[in-house]
């Protein structure tokens, strides 16, 4: 990662991408507090947080495969963030159940996640991420793992679920077709730096590599 | 087609490498069988009651059990945190630590027991033996569970780091994503997700250190009533001419193995990657 500078607004829905190797990965984890940048700053509404560690960032996190947790039910995976703030059961089941809603995984609670095809796991990743109502959502390549056909469905749904709650949005993705449908603005990185910040529109006109 | 039916159509070809490599397999197995068998078809009823029936016998076994379980317990209270930060970390110095963690898995335990032995000759191990008086560990019980938990600690270890190895280090990304402190991701996510390595470890180490005899006649000696464990009466009772007693602890010992083994393949060395 070298030198970077960005600015995302309230609500906006962002979306990084570019070769891989680029550095996309590494910046959504800077922003998580996963990774500690070795100078700089974060600013998350005007406030430093690189001091801050992830657990007290209030931002959502949906990684790359999901990565639900294998011996959690998909209720409990979506329940656990309000389980570790110690949020009581009663107000706990009812964030799920609202936000399972919304997502459309209700019919899932009670499964393992094993079962689950990919799109389902991403959702469950984003309703996980969700419920904890966060300032920022950070979702790393979050329909990577889904076969092509269902692809342009789970974004549609996942714009269509950003623009209700109006969450500001960071979404790493390598593909143009995926961009064009979510994204306000794209950042294309290349070789650890932001080479270009455009419309979706504009982005055939720039070459990314 | 299934998996099994595809498996048995391709070795359908070359049957005969498949037979000759298992020859030595069925060697070995005969070997186990027989070794095994000849000793438990020895034993005879009224063995089994003289056994049943020596208070001595039974403390014997008590104790065996009793220090057995708390040294492999004691193992992987220290493996399981020991086990992640060797997965989980770098730092100067980390492969002589590693190293020295080989130590008392390839060092012969006779050799663990005389430097226990030397030890506790010292200002400083005799100063640690009497902290309670009548001793601690020479020629007490503590001290079969000490040369137990010395060499059964390091297996244990290796188990559990090889454990979270196994286990990917971003579901605790994730789990801290989401608000979790190290700690709750530690027991939240990492525990749980290499419990079937805990588990695998703690048999481990209980079979390593069951049958441990040297090193711990060296530092215990085997005092009837308060240091005599299996493997020392198994010798005890073979040199005063009662085998027969001899091959009824030798079947307990068997039996026990068996339930270890069983509890292993059972939950031991499951992960999630």
């Amino acid at each position: 990662m070298r030198s970077l500078s960005l600015g995302i607004e309230e609500g906006e829905y962002f979306v990084l991408t570019g070769p891989n190797g680029s550095g996309k990965t590494v910046l959504v984890k800077l922003i998580a507090g996963l990774l500690r940048p070795s100078s700089g700053d974060i600013r998350l509404a005007g406030k430093s947080i690189i001091s801050t560690p992830p657990w007290k960032r209030h931002l959502g996190y949906v990684p790359q495969d999901g990565l639900l947790f294998p011996n959690r039910t998909v209720r409990q995976n979506i329940a656990f963030g309000l389980e570790v703030r110690r949020v009581n059961s009663k107000l706990r089941k009812a964030r799920v159940e609202r936000v399972s809603e919304l997502v459309g995984v209700s019919h899932l609670l009670d499964r393992m996640p094993k079962g689950l095809s990919g799109g389902e796991r991403q959702k469950v990743s984003l309703a996980r991420a969700l419920v904890l109502e966060p300032s920022v959502l950070l979702l790393d390549e979050p329909v990577s793992s889904v076969d092509e056909d269902a692809r342009n469905i789970l974004c549609t749904e996942i714009r269509s679920i950003q623009q209700r709650i109006g969450v500001t949005t960071i979404h790493i993705s390598h593909n143009s077709q995926e961009t064009q449908i979510v994204a306000d603005r794209v950042g294309v990185m290349v070789n650890g730096t932001l080479r270009h910040i455009l419309d979706p529109a504009e982005m055939s006109e720039v070459p990314v590599a | 087609m299934s998996r099994r039916q595809l498996q048995s159509e391709s070795t359908r070809y070359g049957r005969s490498f498949d037979f000759l490599l298992a020859i030595p397999l069925a060697v070995y197995t005969v070997i186990v069988i027989l070794l095994v068998s000849s000793l438990v078809l020895k034993i005879t009823p009224s063995a089994i009651l003289s056994a049943v029936t020596d208070s001595n016998i039974l403390d014997s076994i008590i104790l065996s059990f009793v220090t057995s379980l708390i040294s492999s317990l004691l193992s992987v209270a220290v493996a399981v945190p020991a086990g992640y930060i060797l997965s989980r970390n770098r730092f100067p110095g980390r492969s002589i630590v590693d190293g020295l963690l080989d130590l008392p898995i390839a060092l012969p335990p006779l050799v663990m027991g005389l430097a226990l032995l030397v030890f506790f000759n010292t200002s400083a191990g005799r100063w640690i033996d009497r902290a309670v008086e009548g001793g601690v560990f020479v020629y007490r019980p503590g001290g079969i569970v000490l040369v137990q938990f010395i060499i059964g600690c390091a297996l244990s270890v290796r188990v559990m780091r090889s454990g979270f190895d196994a286990v990917d280090a971003r579901y605790e990304d994730v789990a801290m994503a989401l608000g979790a402190n190290r700690w709750q991701s530690f027991i939240k996510v990492a525990v749980p997700a290499a419990g079937s390595s805990i588990v695998a470890s703690a048999v481990i180490s209980w079979a390593r250190i069951f049958g441990l005899f040297g090193p711990i006649i060296l530092l215990c000696g085997t005092i009837r009533g308060r240091t005599e464990i299996m493997p020392t009466t198994i010798f005890l009772e073979a040199q005063t001419g009662r085998i027969d007693v001899a091959l009824v602890m030798g079947a307990c010992m068997i039996i026990a193995s068996m339930v270890a083994l069983a509890i292993y393949k059972r939950i031991g060395g499951k992960t999630f990657s």
